[in-house]
This record gives C-alpha cells, structure tokens and sequence, in this order.
C-alpha cells in the first residue's frame, strides 16, 4: 500500500498544466497585490489603520522596505508569467505573497489563500521547463531541452486541493440548515433587490427570484453542485461535466459577488484536471486542404497543453483524430472533439460531444487499432 | 527516464520526505476545514457566502468625566472611518452585511476597539472604546451585545 502510495508520488508526469497554471497565475498575483500596490503609492500601508497580527514575533518591516516588497513581489510575478528564472521568480512571488497574508488577520480572504497554495506548489514543481523564456534561451543557447516530466506529487496535492475547495465549501453549506434550507440565499437576494431590478430582466424573473419557496430548492442546487465538482473532479468518466459546470458556476460567482481573484484563479486551476501526458492524440491532416490548414492553425495556437501530434495525412484523406486509447474519429466529429481538448474552445465544444453523431462516430471508431507510424513525422509539434 | 529517474535519482530520503509532505499537507489542510466550524477566524476553511446576517454598532469614546462620545465624531486629530478602512468596520453605525459570517466580524470589531485604543497617542480623555452591537445571524430575531476595549491610561 505505502510502496503504490511512494509510486504515485514519484510517478513521473508531464508538467505541463502547471507550466501554463503559472503563466496564468501572474496576473492573478498583480489583481491580489493592486490594492496594496495602490495604498502604498498614495504612501499608505496596513500600519496606518487597523491591523492583527497573528502573533507579535512576526518580523514586520519598515514601511519603505514593506512597499519595496510588494513591487518585487510585483515583479517577481511577472518573471513567473514570463517563465524567467522560473522557479526563483515563482518561489519569490510566493514567499512575498505569503508574507503579506500573515502581516496580519485582516489580509485573509478565501481568495488570497487559495492563491497562496497554488503559488506554493507552483513553487516546489519544476514547471518552467516549458511555456517559459528559460527554455527559449536554451534552445537559443543550443543547449537540450530539460525533461519536461517529473514526479507528480505536486500536481496530485494541487488537484487535492482544488477538489478541498468545493468540499468544504459545499459541506459547510451542506450542514446548516440555514444554508440548505434556502434561507441565507434567500435573505441575500431580497436585500440585493433593488441591484436586481436595475438588471434587464423581466418582472416575473425577480418575483421568481426574491420568492422564499425558489430558494429552498435552489439552495440546495447550489450545495450539491459544488460537492458534485468536488467528487467528479476525481473520476475520468465526470471530470469533463464537473469542469463544465466548475466554469458556470465561477462566471455565476463572478456576476453577482465581489470575490477578488476567486472566479479566474478557480477557472485556471481547473486545467490541471487534464490527462498530465502530451503529444498522446494524433491529428492526421490534409495540407493541401484549406479546412484542414484552418484546424492546424487553431490546434497550433491554442493547444496550450500539448494535446496533439499533427500529422500529415495522404492528399485527400478524410481529417482523422487517433486518441490516446487508438479510438479514430473521423470528419466533423474529429473536429469536435479536438476542439474539446483545447483550453480555449473546451466549455463551447464540450456539449457537442452529447450530440447523436458525435456519439455515434466515437462508438464506431473505439475499434482499437495501432497508430501508424507518421508518414513524414510531426509537422506542429511544439 | 522514468526507471532511471527512480532507480538512481531517487533516494529513500527523497521518496520517505515526499510522502511524509504529501500526508502532511493533506492532513494540515483537513484540519483548518474542521477548524473553521469553530474558530471566528476560518483561515483556509473555504466557507464561502456563510451567512446572510448583518449587524451594526454604536461605537462610543467614554471619557475621563463618563461623557460616552460617537467614534463618527472625529477626536485629537483622528477620525474612525481613518483608523479603521478593512473588514467592513470603516461605518459601523450602518448596518452591514456579516461578509465572512457573524463571529468572524464581531472578532474584527473586537480588536479594532482594542487597536484604536491602543493606536491614538494624542487621545488624552478615552478611557475606553464601547460598542453597542445589534446582530441579525440570518434570519433570527436581532440580539444585542456590549464590546469594549481595554482601560487606557488618561492624563488628569
């Protein structure tokens, strides 16, 4: 048991979601530190009005210093974005971040805490050999790309902790009855009325929503729709329905709260739920085709996590997808699904994939058959 | 790379402190989530939206000579909604939304009366900060607590 435990630890992985989850998480790091950035150029910091610390020990600096470090922190995240001395500038970012959090109590928000813990084990996995200007400038340089996988601990406890997220949040609504039985979301809404009548929506909509008997059943929509991400996350068969509906419900969250950096951190770290292999899907094209051209285009620009191999297919071959399981889909089925791979076109494309002929074409082909051989190798491998 | 990677590059050390980090990690964060059902402050808890409750306070300087004196009203240089701009606490009269549940703010403006009291120097006259509190935990009837600050020393 502890040997399969070590093994799934160690396992060697690609690490490339957490190359583009820190791309993404530069700008969140920026949104975080804007208000104190702000503060500290009208020459205001926490100091200067309430503040907690958690424990006298902890070092405070002088306010010069202090506004010295959230601009380095500042900095810092933008290196990690770049992919420039990556993991300094990751583990740096972090560092500061954190430091700020604890000053004091009044720092502490879901929002910055879940930052905090993407930003750490951003910082403990090597994930600036890819996406990153460290490896443009090896390449430049002529020197061997590094090894793109390694060990997977810090991609599990990461999917750990996104699935934490919507447990815990679903569960302490799930376990007061206030919470469950509709009256918390009820009470928010009637308050919000008059934000709500400034909406473009019909009358029979706000009545609809401010009425108390909505809520008990939507409060326990909202509940169970969050400890369904949490679980489904886990299982390949519902991972791609509980990323769908993850997005819903952030773009929901980010409508009607204020909640900082919460709906695009939780929507970005939501790409560390794919598969960590790259290159496993094999897309055989026409060059000579216009269509085909398109899509390689569209798989070049946007396949951000290294789903597919672009091969040339034989001159008026229909456009053929092999995945990873040797399934073939061919035509627009093919198309579908490949958009459904791609971060960018995932949450439109995925709903087509229930679409009869989808269905059908992915049925027909799961046939299982080997990969050919690339007739003239890879011609968009990135 | 793989078998090579955990034959040679691996040590024990390396493959007992990844575990050992791993459960810790995992257990440490089970624990602020259970924390967070009875701690004010829910560090890492992840309870979203908890509460609709509101609440507000009159918050008062009491003085040397017992004369009890509105925060909004500004004293020796300093005015509340300066000293005190995070957590909802800037307007206290008004009733506000308990954003982070209803200890968790009561907590904040506990310390803030703690804080203010302690941070105004120039203050010769308050003997301490009181707040007068009514509280609306999501739908229950209102229910009214007094908070105060420590004793300050006052000149005279």
């Amino acid at each position: 048991m502890i040997a399969r435990f070590d093994e799934l630890l160690g396992r060697p992985v690609s690490m490339r979601a957490l190359a583009l989850l820190r791309v993404l998480a530069g700008p969140a790091v920026l949104l975080h530190l804007e208000p104190y950035l702000s503060d500290a150029s009208h020459g205001e910091t926490y100091q200067d009005s309430f503040y907690e610390p958690y424990a006298e020990a902890y070092p405070e600096l002088p306010e010069s210093l202090y506004i010295g470090l959230l601009w380095l922190g500042a900095a810092a995240a933008v290196a990690m974005s770049l992919g420039l001395l990556a993991r300094m500038a990751t583990t740096t970012t972090f560092a500061i971040v954190a430091y700020n959090l604890f000053l004091s109590t009044t720092h502490f928000h879901n929002n910055a805490a879940y930052l905090l813990i993407v930003l750490g084990l951003l910082a403990v996995a090597p994930c600036g050999r890819e996406l990153s200007l460290d490896s443009w400038l090896r390449r430049r340089r002529g020197q061997a790309p590094l090894e793109p996988t390694a060990p997977g601990w810090p991609l599990w406890l990461l999917r750990f902790e996104c699935a934490a997220v919507y447990g815990a949040s679903g569960l302490s609504k799930l376990v007061d009855p206030d919470w469950f039985g509709g009256t918390v979301t009820w009470q928010r809404v009637v308050r919000a009325r008059e934000d709500l009548e400034a909406w473009p929506l019909p009358d029979w909509a706000v009545s609809l929503l401010t009425d108390r008997g909505f809520h008990t059943g939507a409060a326990k929509f909202i509940v169970l729709t969050e400890l369904l991400i949490a679980l489904g996350l886990w299982w390949r068969g519902t991972r791609y329905a509980a990323v769908w509906v993850a997005v819903v419900f952030h773009l929901s969250i980010e409508a009607s709260a204020s909640v900082q950096v919460f709906s695009y951190l939780g929507i970005a770290v939501l790409l560390i739920w794919a598969v960590p292999s790259t290159r496993d899907r094999v897309l055989r094209l026409d060059l000579a085709n216009d269509r085909h051209r398109r899509l390689r285009a569209a798989v070049g620009a946007l396949d951000w996590l290294a789903r597919f191999r672009v091969e040339p297919a034989a001159p008026g071959a229909p456009l053929q997808l092999v995945d990873r399981d040797g399934t073939v889909i061919a035509g627009a089925p093919a198309v579908a699904f490949t958009l459904s791979r791609l971060p960018l076109t995932a949450w439109f494309a995925l709903p087509t994939l229930l679409l009869p002929a989808v269905r059908r074409a992915r049925r027909a082909g799961s046939a299982r058959i080997p990969v050919a051989a690339p007739a003239a190798g890879p011609v968009a491998d990135r | 790379m793989s078998a090579q990677y955990r034959t040679s590059v691996t040590p024990r050390v390396r493959v007992v402190g990844r575990r050992v980090a791993v459960v810790a990690v995992v257990a440490v964060q089970l624990g602020l989530i259970g924390r967070g059902y009875w701690s004010d402050h829910k560090q890492f808890a992840f309870q979203m939206f908890p509460e609709s409750s509101t609440w507000r306070a009159e918050v008062v300087r009491v003085t040397a000579d017992g004369r009890r004196v509105p925060v909004e009203q500004p004293w020796s240089g300093y005015r509340w909604d300066e000293l005190v701009q995070d957590r909802g606490l800037r307007y206290p009269s008004v009733r506000h939304h308990a954003d982070a549940g209803l200890d968790n703010q009561l907590a904040f403006l506990d310390s803030a009366l703690e804080w203010v009291a302690d941070n105004t120097p120039r203050d010769s006259e308050t003997r301490y900060l009181e707040a007068t509190v009514t509280s609306w935990h999501n739908d229950d009837a209102p229910s009214m607590e007094v908070m105060r600050s420590s004793e300050r020393e006052v000149a005279g």
